[in-house]
């Protein structure tokens, strides 16, 4: 059923802190001095050149730079000449925080200084940055004479994505490294199905797989409700039914009948085919993604669903969105599947990980909230278990995916800690409150009027989160309890 | 405000999908109603609080919202702690919602060991009359004999749902062995949940979930 590029996705490389390296080699301590005429010499010597065109605006930690990288079983939160909190930190918020120029208040670890004044660099940094990973792609993919990856530096954002979409074989990893910072509207569709594994990479098997997994999807659906609604199971459709029209309530499509009909197609399709879990309610926010998406190339904007016309759209294009929707909301399930299960052990283990993270970078905060007597699994359940959609306009939330499918396991690692650094975006307004306050205020916190800076603002901190602490689970706790 | 505040209660609200129970408690807290197509399903528990006037005295009424799908059971189960009342919600317009109490009822007796607690059963619609399926006298017999208060009601015109929820405070008030001891009572509830400061019983004041929050310190 699957392709065979789901192993792109699916599949981190073996040992989780090597892989993060080679991901993201450019966040990869730097060795200039390293003598080898390979494939990594160029690449360091182009990243650290790039570091030399830009005015650095903080020094890294010379031990950073001195520290070769290692055996893949170093883990850098113990191995010698581990580069300091503070330079891994500056490190981290340079490469990734485009955006930062919002108030970082609140987000502050007890034990590392403002990251505050680094803001005002970063934005610069980070097209430095942008043009030493254009670099770092032309030397890494040189040797496979793959035309794609051969981007010239001056090269948009939306001319790169062009460039490495229309080649005959996508470079998965070039595409994950440049979705990271957000995948241009008209690009997204197609970038997001490659992500997922659903698409081949490869562009001869595109057309064949998506016409055989379409096919395969609607016969199906189109026998499931053959005999009516009376034969399906109706528990389930009852749920789905009573669902669906109260999915995205502020949304002019999803209020459209059509559109809602084929909602709880896809919903009721994917719930019988996982018995394990079934419907669980706010699986059905998580169709709306990919459905709006998927939907754009056929509507022009996706950003506005209300100037869609659903009952203009033929059925062979519903029939197109719904097939797709479906197989990349089994995908994205099939890695948070036990959110869903008897009792969500997903669920509940995040919510520990989520804790403990929280305390390690802010333990006043997690002290009041205790204090208080607010139990994480109060505001953070559904944060989990809808993967923040509620929280979030439709808009943001899809910017926000383009970020969790560039990361490997974006969607059940990388989501604790966007989720961490949410809350700590309002750590100074919650330790003034009380439990009522507190409650009702991180049921709906304050997001209405929020871009794709402030969603930016978040991952970046997110990223930061998880370079300083994953990896690193004791490091940390050992230094605080001392 | 809080100086004044006589007790704070902590109320559950308990029933299948769909029923109305976050309708019942907007239109208590914030007197307003929004169509089904407005409103998000209840992922987990939601919370609202009122200050309810009851002759003259003010009670903080603290509600916690739970999602219907059983799905979420695991999770809910653990806000039963410490309620003094539950309103168990049924749709009048569904009778599978209403014969479904008989399981919410177990549900309630398993978590919630206090024999006191305040139980009442709300039907949830009247206004869809034509729709009905179950009566008000089939109804008002199947709570008198779960020893639960009875109550109909209709969220969107908002007919009886300030005074249901008044008669059930009214209830809790009138036990005073309910809110006005601080000795822990046992729960069933998962550990996994459990409050960390181990306060099953709210104090004197104290309210329910809301352990340790400042108004347990206000009374008399």
């Amino acid at each position: 059923m699957a392709s065979n590029n789901s192993n792109n996705i699916a599949s981190p490389t073996p040992t989780a802190t090597s892989s993060f390296w080679k991901r993201m080699p450019v966040y990869a301590p730097a060795r200039v001095y390293m003598k080898t005429t390979d494939e990594k010499k160029e690449i360091d010597v182009c990243k650290r050149t790039s570091w030399i065109a830009s005015p650095p605006a903080l020094s890294p930690g010379t031990s950073y730079f001195d520290q070769p990288l290692s055996s893949a079983s170093s883990r850098h939160g113990s191995r010698p000449g581990t580069p300091s909190i503070q330079s891994r930190r500056d490190d981290a918020i340079r490469k990734r925080a485009g955006s930062n120029n919002s108030s970082n208040s609140g987000i502050q670890p007890p034990d590392v200084p403002s990251i505050s004044r680094t803001a005002s660099a970063t934005s610069r940094q980070s097209m430095d940055l942008n043009a030493s990973i254009s670099r770092l792609s032309i030397s890494r993919t040189n040797s496979l004479a793959d035309s794609a990856a051969q981007l010239p530096v001056n090269l948009t954002r939306e001319e790169k994505f062009t460039k490495i979409l229309s080649s005959a074989n996508v470079d998965s990893d070039e595409l994950r490294k440049l979705s990271w910072n957000g995948i241009p509207d008209r690009h997204r569709s197609m970038a997001w199905q490659i992500l997922l594994g659903y698409l081949p990479c490869n562009a001869s098997r595109r057309e064949q797989t998506l016409e055989r997994k379409r096919k395969e999807y609607n016969d199906w659906a189109t026998q499931t409700f053959s005999k009516g609604e009376s034969a399906l199971d109706s528990e389930l459709w009852h749920q789905i039914s009573i669902d669906v029209p109260r999915t995205v309530p502020v949304s002019k499509l999803f209020r459209h009948e059509k559109i809602q009909k084929s909602l709880s197609r896809v919903l009721y399709c994917w719930a019988i085919r996982h018995p394990a879990s079934g419907y669980v309610q706010g699986i059905n926010d998580l169709v709306t993604p990919f459905y709006v998406v998927f939907l754009s190339p056929y509507i022009g904007k996706y950003a506005d669903p209300n100037t869609c016309k659903p009952s203009q759209l033929p059925q062979p294009v519903i029939d197109k969105v719904e097939a797709d929707s479906f197989w990349c909301l089994s995908k994205l399930l099939d890695r948070i599947q036990d959110n869903y299960t008897h009792a969500q052990p997903g669920i509940q283990r995040q919510i520990v990980k989520l804790k403990d993270l929280v305390e390690r970078i802010n333990g006043k905060l997690t002290k009041h909230l205790e204090s208080q007597g607010i139990e994480f699994i109060q505001f953070a359940f559904r944060w989990i278990n809808c993967l923040l959609v509620r929280e979030f306009s439709l808009n943001n939330t899809v910017r926000m995916w383009d970020t969790y499918l560039a990361e490997t396991d974006g969607f059940s690692e990388f989501h604790i800690y966007v989720c961490a650094a949410f809350l700590l975006k309002w750590a100074n307004t919650l330790t003034n409150q009380d439990f009522q306050e507190l409650i009702i205020f991180l049921q709906s916190p304050p997001t209405s009027d929020w871009t794709h800076k402030d969603i930016e603002l978040i991952l970046s901190e997110a990223y930061m989160y998880k370079y300083l602490y994953d990896s690193s689970p004791q490091h940390f706790t050992t230094t605080q309890t001392q | 405000m809080n100086k004044n505040i006589e007790a704070t209660f902590k109320l559950l609200f308990i029933g299948d999908s769909g029923v109305g129970k976050s309708s019942i408690l907007l239109r208590f807290t914030d007197n307003c109603f929004l169509p089904p197509e407005d409103t998000g399903a209840t992922i987990g528990v939601d919370f609202k609080v009122k200050v309810q006037r009851i002759q003259d005295k003010k009670y903080k009424v603290t509600i916690w919202d739970t999602a219907g799908q059983e799905r979420f059971r695991t999770l809910t189960s653990s806000y039963y702690r410490g309620a003094q009342g539950v309103m168990l919600v049924y749709d009048v317009t569904d009778r599978s919602t209403f014969t479904e109490l008989e399981k919410w009822f177990d549900e309630l007796n398993t978590f919630c060991a206090d024999p006191n607690i305040v139980k009442m059963v709300v039907g949830n619609k009247i206004d869809m009359a034509a729709e009905r399926q179950v009566s008000k006298e089939e109804g008002d017999t199947y709570a008198k004999n779960h020893g639960a208060l009875y109550y109909e009601c209709s969220a969107k015109t908002s007919l009886d749902v300030d005074q249901a929820i008044k008669a059930l405070v009214s209830e809790i008030i009138q036990r005073p062995t309910l809110w006005k001891k601080s000795a822990p009572s046992s729960s069933g509830s998962s550990n996994l949940f459990s409050n960390s400061n181990g306060n099953t019983r709210v104090g004197s004041n104290g309210g329910g979930g809301a352990d340790g929050e400042p108004f347990s310190n206000c009374a008399c």
